[in-house]
Parts: C-alpha cells; structure tokens; sequence
C-alpha cells in the first residue's frame, strides 16, 4: 500500500515534469525559428523546414548583413533608434507623473466638486481610461497633432505614450505606496519638511523597486505599440514594429531570412526585460494591484 | 464612459482602503501631485471620445474632393446597421474574443496549477512562461505567420510526419481565425498564468490539509475548493484580459490583413481602413464608437452573470 502510493505521487510528478517541458518548448519554440531562419539563405527557406545549423542546413550571416551593414541599414538603425529613445522617454515620465499621483492618492483627500468623487473613485476612473480601445480616439488624436503640427515627431509619439502609459503607473505606483510604511516620511514633516520634500528625498529612494518595475512595464508597452506609430508617424519618427510590420509586404512575397532577423531585433530588449521583470512580479508587484 | 464598469470592477474585486491614511488633507501641494496626470488623462480621453463622437454624425470624406465637412445626424448610424461587412467584423472580433480569452484561461489555470506544486528549477520556468506576452506582438506575428506556414511552415511538417493532413491554417477561412486565436494565445497565456499562479498561492493552506485528512481527492480539492476559492481572481483576469483582447489589431493585421476575404477581420481594422484608406472619417468614428458600445455591453453582461452566479452559489 505504502510503496503503491509513493508510486502514485512519483507518476504524478513525472507528468508534471512532463507537461512543462512541454510548455517550455512551446513557449521557445517560436524564438528558436526566428534564431534559425535569420541565419538561412533566401532559397534555404523556400526549400521547406530544416531544424538543425550544421546539420541540416548550413547557417550564414547574410541576413544579419543585408539589416547591419547593407542597403537596409539607414531604416533599421533609425527606427531602432527612435524606439529606444522614446518608450524609455515616455516610460520614464510616465513613472515621474503616475508615482506623484499615485502618492497623492495614498496620502490625500480628495473630493471632485458635483460629481462627489473621493480617492477611489479618481483612481477608478484613471484606470478605467485603459479600457478604451484606443481606435476609438485615434482619429481624433490625428486631427489633433496635424492641427499641433506634432504628427511625425519624437515629442508627439513621446507623449503619446506616456499618457497612454499613465494610468497604468497611477494604478501601480498606488498600490506600492498604499504598502509602504510612513513612521519616516512622517517624521520628516514632523521636522519641517514640504511634502514634495518628504517625497523626493525619503518616498521615492524607499520606492526605486515598485518605480524600476513600473518604468520596465511601460517600457515595454510603448515598445511594443503599432497602432499609435502606424497612425501618428510615417517617415521621420517611425518605431521599430512599425518598421517591422511594414518590412513584410514585398509583392514577391515575404523574405522570411530578413524578417526573422528584423523581428529578433525588436524582440532583443524585450527579451532583456523581461529576464529583468520577473523578480518583481514575484514579490507580487503586479498582482497586488490587479486584486 | 466607463465610470459605471469601474464600479462594478471595484465590487467584484476587493475594495481598497486609501483614505485611511490621508491625514494632512489640507495641505494645499496636494493638488500639484495629482493634477498634471489628471489634466493629461482629461485632456487626452474625454476630449478625443467627445470629438470622435461628434465626428460620428458629420460626413466627413476626404476623398471626395467636393462636401466638405456636413452635419448628417443618424445617417453614418443607419450605414452602419445595414452594412454587412460591418457585422461580419463585430461576429470576428466577439468569436476572437470568447475564444482567445477562454483558451488563455484554460491553459493558463493548466500551467498555473502544474508551477504550483512543488516543482524543481521553478524561477527558471517562470522566465520562460512570462516570456511570450513580453514580445512585439507584430513580431510574434511573423513567427506565426512561418510557422503555420502551409507548405514550408515546421506545424505542417511535423504534422504530416506523425501522419496527418496537411492543414490550410490561413488559407481556408473557417480555420483562419482559430489560427489567430492559437498565435494570440501564444502570446497572451502567460499573463492569465501569472496571475492565476499568485492567486493560488495565496489560499490558505489549512483547507487543504483538512480536505486531505477527509479523504478528498486531487479532482474533488480542485472542483469544490481550489476553483471557487479562485474565483474571484479569475473573474478580475478574465475581464482585463477581454477588454484587452477587444483592441486585436497588430496580431491579425500582419498575420492575415483580415483576410482570406474578409474572414478575419475585425472591428478595429475596419474602422482602420474606412477612416485611413478611404478617408470616411465620420463613418470610420461610428464604427470606432460601435466598438465600445460592444466592450461596454459585453463587460457589463459578464459581470452581471457572474454576481448571479455567485449569488444562487451562496443561496
């Protein structure tokens, strides 16, 4: 009976075992044929699938090539460029402003005038933005910026990114704040200091985690966007998966050995941050706020 | 718009206490911390849906050369209601969503639960699992697009090796939005996971050993505790998770285009296409408008059947 039941448990472990190696190559898979095509030759990829470099098929660094050092180099480094300064840009002061509201509303009272709403109806409201799907108001944000002549630039899509980042480090930074303990920043107004004092110098420095794990988050939002780029850019601030996306309509069909590098490259940061993020979500950052 | 769905959300979920704390409430820097978000946020989604809504009972067609801007009252609405191209996306985009959230659900609760046994090398499966919603989805289209690639594509390959069919993934129409619905479940599992994974940690383990000591089962703990305890949890996931899913644009444009036909296309890329490349703007905003008429509708009915439920659950 004994040994029948560790029988039980140690098939029920395998399984598990089983069923995550399972998950896990699912969850790779998809990265390792990016890997694979980017390193085939143009007829390779045509010739049908081959798994393995040196040993079914010969890798080459041609696609790497043609984006680094050939014709398309100009589009790939600017658009590569302007992700990397905007969504970190707008990431950043969407962090500056959603942690100075998210403060406020920990450590405030509020009440909006007719409609009667307190501290947690405004927080309500803020998140509530992010269920708007955002179709809904592009038009209207690309009327806007012809009219302030920001379409195409790094400031509009700065901060259009950032506001479409703001109630999402609002919620966040909320949350963190709501769990921090006071006894310090109260004993410093005790001693006279303003609050923006008693933020900047004893809030923030105890917050960096919750502030460094927001500033990934929104990063990777605006990183990733291609509505916003697709409809506000064209030329001059266009972003990495506008670029990406658009790379793929060649009238003799897509060229998957330059698009599979093409996409690698946009996910590259990703990929960092997301070996970067797990921590935090493990304290539990992001789930605190979503319950 | 969605004051009346945030209360609801805030009902299901626990409520939050913050104003406790709030004792310097006179102080008048209060207003400098919260205003600058405030005014942006006002400034970029009451003015917009106010515009848009607007836009949405004018002609407004930029590629006619003649008209200009007119005042047409209900007409772009009446269009709307007769435009069969209009509820072939609505059905896209409603079918995408129940399957695409529902899949990531069930898979997402499947990974969840196997990650929260006592499992080895647990930090290293985590990085893994949280990887794909990390990624551009208009890359992770890419991958999609070869690897459900009909005759060079590995799916295929490996498909046809084991002794299957070859399968038309994107070019019949029927099974291309299920294919879309896989790649986006790719991508969108991991985050049904971690959450679901954070909520089942944080029940209470004395339940459990006290099911134990009665003799329950693994399949009778999971239906009659670990399920309702989470319940919840997954109602709150469900719901981001398909007001998510109703904005599918970046996916299926690079993947399909909304083809073959028409067959994948949803709300959003219509709405796209009316107001970019053909420059309709007024219609293209009725369209738009109809979209969260539908996230509206939808997030308000889910709600209302799950407080049912738990309800007759509690009678």
């Amino acid at each position: 009976m004994q040994v029948t039941m560790r029988q039980t448990r140690r098939i029920k472990l395998g399984i598990t075992y089983l069923l995550l190696a399972i998950w896990t190559i699912i969850c790779l898979f998809p990265i390792y044929w990016l890997v694979i095509t980017s390193v085939k030759l143009p007829v390779a990829v045509f010739q049908g699938p081959t798994y393995f470099p040196w040993i079914d098929f010969q890798p080459t660094l041609n696609a790497w090539k043609y984006l680094l050092v050939g014709p398309m180099q100009n589009q790939v480094v600017r658009s590569w460029l302007n992700s990397a300064v905007m969504a970190p840009t707008s990431a950043a002061l969407a962090v500056a402003l959603g942690s100075l509201a998210g403060y406020a509303l920990t450590r405030f009272n509020y009440l909006v005038p007719v409609l009667k709403w307190r501290n947690n109806d405004i927080a309500f409201w803020i998140i509530s933005q992010r269920m708007l799907p955002p179709v809904v108001v592009i038009l209207p944000y690309l009327i806007m910026y012809r009219v302030l002549g920001l379409v195409d630039t790094h400031a509009g899509m700065i901060l259009i990114y950032m506001v479409f980042n703001l109630p999402f480090a609002v919620w966040i930074m909320r949350d963190f704040f709501a769990n921090l303990p006071r006894d310090l920043e109260e004993s410093a107004l005790i001693d006279g200091a303003s609050r923006l004092q008693a933020f900047r110098l004893i809030v923030l420095p105890l917050s960096s985690p919750g502030l460094i794990a927001t500033f990934l988050f929104c990063m990777m939002f605006s990183w990733n966007d291609y509505l916003f780029a697709l409809m506000l850019t064209f030329s001059r601030a266009t972003t990495m998966p506008m670029f990406v996306a658009g790379a793929g309509s060649q009238s003799y069909g897509p060229q998957w050995w330059f698009l599979s590098a093409l996409s690698l490259l946009t996910i590259a940061p990703m990929i960092v941050i997301a070996l970067l993020i797990e921590r935090y979500i493990t304290r539990g950052l992001i789930v605190g706020a979503i319950k | 718009m969605s004051t009346n769905l945030a209360g609801q959300l805030a009902k299901v979920s626990a409520p939050r206490e913050t104003a406790r704390a709030a004792r310097v409430s006179s102080d008048p820097s209060k207003h400098i911390f919260l205003l600058p978000a405030v005014i942006l946020i006002l400034l970029f989604s009451l003015f917009p849906l106010f515009f848009s809504l607007v836009l949405a009972f004018l002609s407004w067609d930029l590629s006619r050369l003649t008209g200009g801007v007119r005042f047409i009252g209900l007409e772009n609405f009446v269009t709307l209601v007769n435009d069969a191209r209009f509820w072939n996306t609505a059905r896209v985009t409603l079918t995408f969503v129940v399957g695409a959230v529902s899949l990531e659900y069930l898979v997402g609760l499947g990974v969840a639960l196997l990650l929260n046994q006592d499992v080895r090398f647990r930090r290293f499966f985590r990085v893994v699992f949280l990887m794909p919603m990390m990624l551009t989805p208009a890359a992770v289209a890419y991958a999609g697009r070869m690897l459900f690639n009909e005759g060079q594509g590995p799916i295929n390959h490996i498909i046809k090796l084991l002794g299957g069919p070859q399968v038309p993934w994107f070019s019949n129409p029927s099974l291309a939005l299920p294919s879309l619905i896989l790649v986006d479940t790719w991508e969108w599992t991991p985050f049904m996971m971690i959450v679901l994974l954070a909520g089942l940690q944080s029940l209470p383990p004395e339940v459990y050993e006290a099911a134990r000591v009665d003799g329950a089962n693994d399949w009778q703990i999971f239906r009659h505790i670990t399920f309702p305890m989470l319940a919840p949890v997954s109602v709150t996931v469900i719901l981001i998770r398909a007001l998510e899913a109703f904005k599918l644009f970046d996916i299926v444009t690079v993947m399909t285009g909304g083809g073959p036909g028409t067959a994948t296309e949803p709300v959003t890329l219509y709405a796209y296409l009316v107001g970019m490349k053909n420059g309709n703007l007024g219609y293209a905003s009725a369209i738009a408008y109809s979209l969260l008429v539908m996230v509206i509708i939808s997030s308000t009915l889910f709600l209302r059947l799950v407080r049912q439920r738990a309800v007759q659950a509690a009678e």
